[in-house]
């Protein structure tokens, strides 16, 4: 392969990683892709390793070694955007379409429609409601408090992602939050505990993907990427848990 | 617990599994069966209190089950197993313990706070262990297939 379309190819594949770790794939996922399609295009040798944050790959092909690095910041948990991203590099590896084809494909990917705004905000609400009445908890008022606390988590955590804030302190101001504002139902008298309605709320906001992914990767074999997740599922708990503390310490006096 | 409680558990573990299907942006049928898939593994711990009184016992056989159901329905769908597997389980995430563990450090109450705190570990284990068992042998058994071809 020449060195240009190696260049190419390579960009085009870092670009698949990339998103792949950003929407949520298990490491040892990205990193099998990307041994898989590279051995498909005929690459002598691949090395590649990625953690959440980082993917180093380097290739090497006919006397020419390759390496590119990206460093990822963000993630963004979206299943379909993993779901089209696994079938793109399974018709890689099989049909290995051309480099203006696989460029087509990746830009179709990120143009996939989500759910709109209005949308996830609603099923933040329905999410904090069902699991206030999973929970226990029985009074239509705390219901109430609950579902709209939970749609005003949804838009607090949207706005907290458009100013890339933090993931630790977007966790740490919802939980604050959403307690303060259960607090604030118990001291006006329209809710008779916080209990239900926290619970509901929190259920949104812990990290239970991290953690099942740090499994699978653990599994896997890739015990770095394993523990990395583990210890940011139990910072992101803390971050939850001291949103808490603060507003019981703040609001919850009386109770 | 009554019957009216269960239907309201069921009820509610589907939709707030519906819930996240739609966070994680998951679209179409798998939306669904996602959801179902949430629905069923806490009817399934439901049911399992009538065998086993332990309820790590029943998280760690849900899981088991859960992320069987999740592997295989990742299969016929041609999609990555972590899809399911996340979801199906999140009405067994003990998001209940947590806050009890954490309301009863707050209020400094040791003689509570140690067996809550212990128990939500074990609960977590239990769906951990759970979790683990299923997805070696799903690796294990296709690694087998792989090789034989």
């Amino acid at each position: 392969m020449e060195k240009t379309e190696i260049n190419r190819l390579l960009t085009c594949i870092l670009e698949i990683l990339e998103m792949m770790v950003e929407s949520g794939a298990e490491i040892y996922r990205v990193e099998e892709s990307a041994v898989r399609v590279c051995k498909a295009y005929g690459m002598e040798r691949v090395d590649i390793y990625a953690t959440t944050s980082n993917i180093i790959i380097s290739v090497e092909d006919g006397g020419t070694i390759k390496s590119h690095t990206r460093r990822v910041k963000q993630i963004n948990t979206d299943i379909e955007r993993v779901h089209r991203l696994n079938e793109l590099v399974r018709n890689m590896t099989t049909n290995t379409p051309s480099i203006s084809e696989i460029a087509e494909e990746i830009k179709e990917i990120k143009a996939a429609p989500v759910y709109s705004a209005p949308l996830i905000f609603s099923f933040y609400g329905i999410i904090a409601g069902a699991f206030y009445l999973f929970f226990g908890g029985r009074d239509i008022t705390e219901l109430i408090i609950s579902t709209v606390t939970g749609v005003l988590v949804g838009v607090i955590s949207r706005l907290l992602g458009k100013i890339n804030a933090n993931r630790l302190l977007g966790r740490f101001v919802c939980s604050l939050f959403a307690c303060l504002v259960a607090f604030a139902g118990l001291r006006l008298g329209l809710a008779k505990s916080v209990d239900h309605i926290i619970i509901g709320n929190i259920m949104t906001l812990i990290p239970g993907i991290g953690l099942t992914n740090a499994l699978r990767d653990l599994f896997a074999g890739d015990s770095i990427s394993g523990v990395l997740r583990i210890i940011e599922a139990a910072l992101l708990a803390l971050a939850i848990a001291c949103g808490y503390i603060i507003a019981a310490y703040f609001l919850g006096g009386a109770a | 617990m009554s019957i009216f409680d269960a239907i309201i558990q069921i009820t509610a573990s589907f939709f707030g599994t519906l819930g996240f299907g739609f966070l994680f942006n998951i679209r179409g049928k798998k939306l669904v069966w996602a959801a179902f898939g949430g629905m069923l593994s806490w009817a399934l711990f439901l049911a399992l209190g009538f065998l086993f009184e332990s309820e790590p016992l029943r998280y760690f056989i849900v899981a088991i089950c859960s992320t069987a159901y999740a592997e295989a329905l990742a299969r016929l769908m041609k999609t990555p197993a972590a899809t399911f597997c996340i979801i199906t389980l999140i009405p067994l995430v003990p998001g209940g313990a947590m806050y009890y563990t954490t309301t009863y450090a707050l209020s400094g109450n040791a003689q509570l706070f140690l067996p809550k705190a212990a128990y939500t570990l074990e609960l977590a284990v239990a769906l951990s262990l759970g979790i683990v068992i299923v997805t070696a042998a799903t690796k294990y058994i296709l690694g087998l297939k792989h090789k034989e071809k």
